[in-house]
């Protein structure tokens, strides 16, 4: 067996990821890249904003860069930094730049978790300026007109310590997404975990809908489609349906007893 | 066990009397766990009392057969516990005669209580969909479509777990009732028309039945398995529901409805003729009076909620349209439809597309929920809702009519009175100075309310600080520190990398372990409009206790202060503890006298409580609302006005980095809330009573990273 390494720029996605457009998102990403504008992704966890930003790769023909945030990401992780390498120094470019210097699309998930000085290379880029400065190089790059940048985030965090500023946030074309409906939703498990009875993925469905029924009176968020697609795939392996959503649903969302054993009994009443 | 234990217990020899055949052979009948647990009790009480120890090893056979391994443990302690207590003849008569205990431990524990469920079953019915049912305790179970009734317990079978089943298939019954159309309008109405009712009621009960068990059988199969497998006393009964079902096979078409089982009833309204099966156990009683006088409640108050809320939503089109010109709407313009949606597979939502004139519009969460309920109760949207739209009256309309009824309160100016900006969405600018704002005093109340409370909540209130204490001493590494505790890998390769490449070296090359200093002030601002008279208070006054008592741990700095009034001349807020202000037993008492007042007019009490929070040095600045209701006020503050006055307070507190949550009991603030503190900035707490424990808990959560 062999193991091919692709550098991150040239990743190039060739065969169409499935993604199922819930309204005109496709065209308003489109337009948005090709007048250079940023794109903010919103919406709770599991919807699908990641693949829609890889389908949008595939569609328009560019490379994409995927950075998760987390709280130790700084602004030097995302522009790169000097390495000693045989008592030599070399500069490494980071996602950003890279991204930046090789006219990619950058997609930096979960913003609002990356440190406060991350904003600082963001806002040039995500003006009409499109410049990316990389200090410690003394560089000033003018980014290609290929390159794109879309981060994602979730705006029902109950922490007010995460929030998006508006300074950043108004330099974005923003996108909206939510849990797509109940047919489209169906056909999306039945594609995802093939070979999924139809019956199956449609009280599956019903049931993810009882959960999101229960998102703010007990549940922080309903199910996801991806925890719906989880569940089928397992049902698919041969676990018992009750089993799987135990197992790939209502565990996942809640530890509370009371509203776990609600959760539990919801599945039951569908299958 | 040994020889020696076995003959001490059964006698030396089977020729001797004290031997006794019956019992070694129940004994011999035992498992060894249960036949080890004997021996071991017989030579620990027969050290107390012998004749004692006689006793329990009769018994205790026998009562192995009827209870478990805890029961029988139960049992002798009870009876240890009446022999050290001194009352012999109670030990004695408990061991020599278990059946009664046993009887008593029976029922005790296999039944199942309210309590125990309502919590689960309030989730359940709210995940099924629909209106929101309310869970309450009554003394039976029913349903008045707006909540369901249940009983303090069941004990119909010997298991708490069956018995828990019980509780949830009598929930879904209910729920099925109020979800496929038996309440629908049209069909009380034709109920109420039926003499003889108590009969037609109880036939239609099982008609009924019949038809949402159908229902149910094709949406939540899951559910109709267990109605089959436990709705039934006997296999007789089962029968019976079987020839009664046979009969009537249209019921259970998809297209069958309530008003299909209403012409049914004159059939079996003569009980000699053909009788009626006994009521299934998940099935309740009807009772059409109640349901009729919360469903004539909820038309009227729903009727004028769909026109109020698209007289606004006409307004705001029109607007669109025009410009800025608002002029008073001619009836001839524009008018909503309802059309049926093409696409029915929306999940939960009501199937229903809004239009105006030919344009499609999105409804707000608010219509769609509205829409929805008056949907479960017409099966449709009536004609009349969309009419008379244009009618509703405007804000300032509604002021000028307040003038005529004579009524504005004596302002109440003094040193303190401040006065307030308001914001009119119509006009889309302030009224300048508009409410006079008044800063009073919570009397302070010396009962033992606080005492009481801390008692309550003694083992939660451990439970808060610890968890406040975890928040307190969570300790984050910091990275490209000057000193600290150890190598910054990361920091010390650049530098050496900057120092190699000719550049200055950092001298951040450290990680240090540190507390993080906690920068945090909170102004809780308490809803003391008249609305939260009673339990709400109490619970309102409970959350604060702990809430207080759990931030001295914290050292966070924080002010309470309720508010409430009468008009904008008269708006008042009441202090119960300052932000320089200690913890002392002036606030508690004062907390304590937190009483409900008037009305609830939000907006200035958030730009007056904002202010105060604003002047305090913190580097995170929270304003947490506690309330129970929308803001309203006697005059024209209701509506959409008062809504977008304090969204406007909010949004103004945003912009000097305030923060700003809401916690509210009113279930249907999901149509306003978000709209007003914006998504995630809100939480519903569906039981009062759990609103002290909720409380810290988002608390805790909101002021940590």
């Amino acid at each position: 067996m062999s193991i091919q390494a692709i550098r991150t720029e040239e990743n190039l996605i060739t065969k169409e990821p499935y993604y199922e457009p819930v309204g005109n998102e496709v065209e308003v990403f489109a337009a948005a890249y090709r007048n250079q504008l940023p794109v903010l992704l919103k919406g709770p966890t599991g919807c699908g904003k990641t693949r829609f930003i890889e389908y949008m790769s595939w569609y328009l023909q560019r490379p994409m860069i995927t950075v998760a945030c987390h709280d130790d990401l700084t602004a030097s992780d995302l522009i790169g930094r000097y390495l000693v390498k045989g008592g030599e120094t070399v500069w490494v470019d980071g996602p950003l730049t890279s991204a930046a210097r090789n006219g990619c699309i950058c997609y930096l998930d979960e913003i609002v978790e990356a440190r406060k000085d991350t904003s600082v290379v963001i806002h040039p880029l995500c003006d009409d300026r499109r410049l990316l400065p990389i200090e410690k190089l003394g560089e000033l790059i003018q980014v290609p007109d290929t390159f794109c940048l879309a981060i994602s985030y979730n705006p029902g965090y109950q922490s007010v310590m995460k929030d998006l500023k508006q300074s950043t946030k108004q330099r974005f074309v923003a996108l909206e997404f939510d849990y797509p409906n109940a047919d489209k939703e169906q056909t999306i498990v039945e594609r995802e975990a093939e070979g999924i009875d139809s019956t199956i993925a449609a009280q599956l469905v019903k049931f993810g809908d009882m959960t999101r029924n229960l998102k703010g009176v007990g549940l922080e968020e309903g199910a996801s489609t991806r925890l719906l697609v989880n569940a089928a795939k397992l049902i698919l392996d041969g676990i018992p349906p009750v089993v799987a959503t135990d197992s790939a649903v209502a565990l996942a969302l809640t530890d509370d007893v009371d509203m776990l054993k609600a959760v539990h009994e919801l599945s039951r009443s569908v299958f | 066990m040994s020889e020696d234990q076995l003959a001490n217990l059964l006698g030396e020899d089977p020729d001797q009397p004290a031997y006794n055949a019956a019992f070694a052979e129940s004994f011999a009948a035992l498992n060894l766990d249960d036949q080890k647990f004997i021996v071991k009790w017989f030579e620990i009480v027969g050290e107390t009392d012998a004749a004692l120890a006689a006793e329990f090893v009769n018994s205790a056979p026998g009562v192995f057969d009827e209870l478990d391994h805890t029961g029988v443990e139960a049992w002798l302690m009870s009876a240890l516990q009446a022999f050290d207590d001194e009352d012999l003849d109670k030990a004695h008569r408990l061991l020599a005669e278990p059946a009664e205990f046993i009887a008593n431990y029976i029922y005790m524990h296999s039944r199942c209580t309210f309590e125990s469920v309502s919590q689960f079953v309030q989730h359940f019915v709210i995940g099924l969909g629909g209106r929101e049912l309310i869970i309450t305790k009554f003394h039976e179970a029913y349903t008045d479509t707006e909540k369901i009734f249940l009983p303090d317990h069941i004990k119909d079978y010997p298991g708490p777990d069956l018995n828990f089943s019980v509780y949830k298939l009598t929930a879904v019954h209910l729920w099925a009732q109020a979800r496929y159309g038996t309440w629908r309008f049209q069909v009380v109405e034709t109920l109420g028309r039926i003499s003889n009712n108590a009969d037609a009621m109880a036939v239609f009960n099982r008609l009924e039945c019949v038809r949402l068990d159908a229902c149910i059988g094709r949406e939540l199969p899951g559910i109709y398995r267990q109605f089959e497998a436990l709705g039934y006393v006997s296999d007789e009964h089962k029968q019976a529901w079987q020839d009664f079902r046979d009969e009537l096979s249209g019921l259970e078409e998809p297209t069958a409805t309530a008003l299909d089982s209403i012409a049914l009833i004159e059939q079996y309204l003569d009980n000699s003729k053909r009788p009626l099966p006994v009521l299934k156990r998940y099935q309740a009683k009807m009772d059409l009076a109640a349901v009729r006088k919360a469903m004539t409640a909820r038309i009227n108050r729903e009727k004028e909620a769909v026109q109020e809320a698209l007289g606004e939503l006409q307004r705001a089109i029109q607007q669109v349209i025009k410009g800025d010109d608002i002029e008073p709407l001619d009836d001839e313009e524009g008018r909503f439809t309802i059309v049926d949606a093409d696409d029915q597979s929306r999940g939960d939502g009501p199937n229903v597309d809004l239009y105006y004139d030919d344009e499609l519009i999105q409804m707000t969460p608010e219509i769609e929920d509205l829409m929805e309920s008056i949907i479960q109760d017409f099966g449709e949207i009536p004609e009349q809702y969309m009419d008379g739209v244009a009618r509703v009256p405007y804000a300032s309309d509604q002021e000028a009519d307040l003038g005529e009824e004579g009524f504005i309160p004596d302002p109440v100016q003094s040193a303190d009175t401040i006065r307030y900006r308001e914001w009119d969405y119509m006009r889309e600018r302030f009224r300048e100075g508009y409410c006079l704002m008044t800063e009073l005093d919570v009397p302070p109340v010396d009962d033992n309310f606080v005492e009481v409370t801390l008692e309550k909540y003694r083992g939660l209130l451990k439970s808060i600080k610890k968890t406040f204490e975890v928040v307190l001493g969570e300790s984050k590494l910091l990275r490209r520190q000057s000193q600290g505790d150890d190598i910054d890998i990361d920091a010390l390769v650049e530098a050496q990398a900057d120092f190699v490449s000719g550049q200055e070296m950092s001298d951040y090359v450290y990680t240090r372990y540190r507390n993080r200093e906690r920068s945090v002030a909170v102004m809780f601002m308490v809803d003391m409009s008249g609305s939260t008279h009673g339990w709400i208070n109490d619970a309102e006054r409970e959350s604060l206790i702990l809430l207080s008592e759990a931030l001295e741990t914290l050292g966070d700095r924080y002010a309470i202060y309720g508010f409430s009034g009468k008009t904008n001349k008269r708006c008042e807020t009441y202090r119960v503890k300052r932000f320089d202000e200690s913890y002392s037993s002036m606030v508690r008492q004062r907390i304590s006298g937190i009483r409900s007042k008037g009305f609830t007019r939000m907006g200035v009490a958030i730009r007056h409580l904002g202010h105060l929070l604003n002047m305090s040095r913190a580097r995170t600045k929270i304003l947490i609302t506690l309330s129970d209701g929308r803001p309203e006020d006697y005059d024209a503050y209701r509506g959409r006005y008062a809504v977008e006055d304090t969204r406007h307070a909010l949004q103004e507190l945003r912009h000097e980095g305030i923060h700003s949550f809401c916690i509210t009991i009113d279930k249907e603030a999901q149509d306003y809330l978000p709209h007003m503190y914006g998504a995630g900035n809100y939480a519903v707490i569906h039981e009062v009573q759990k609103l002290p424990v909720k409380v810290a808990d988002i608390y805790r959560r909101l002021t940590t990273l």
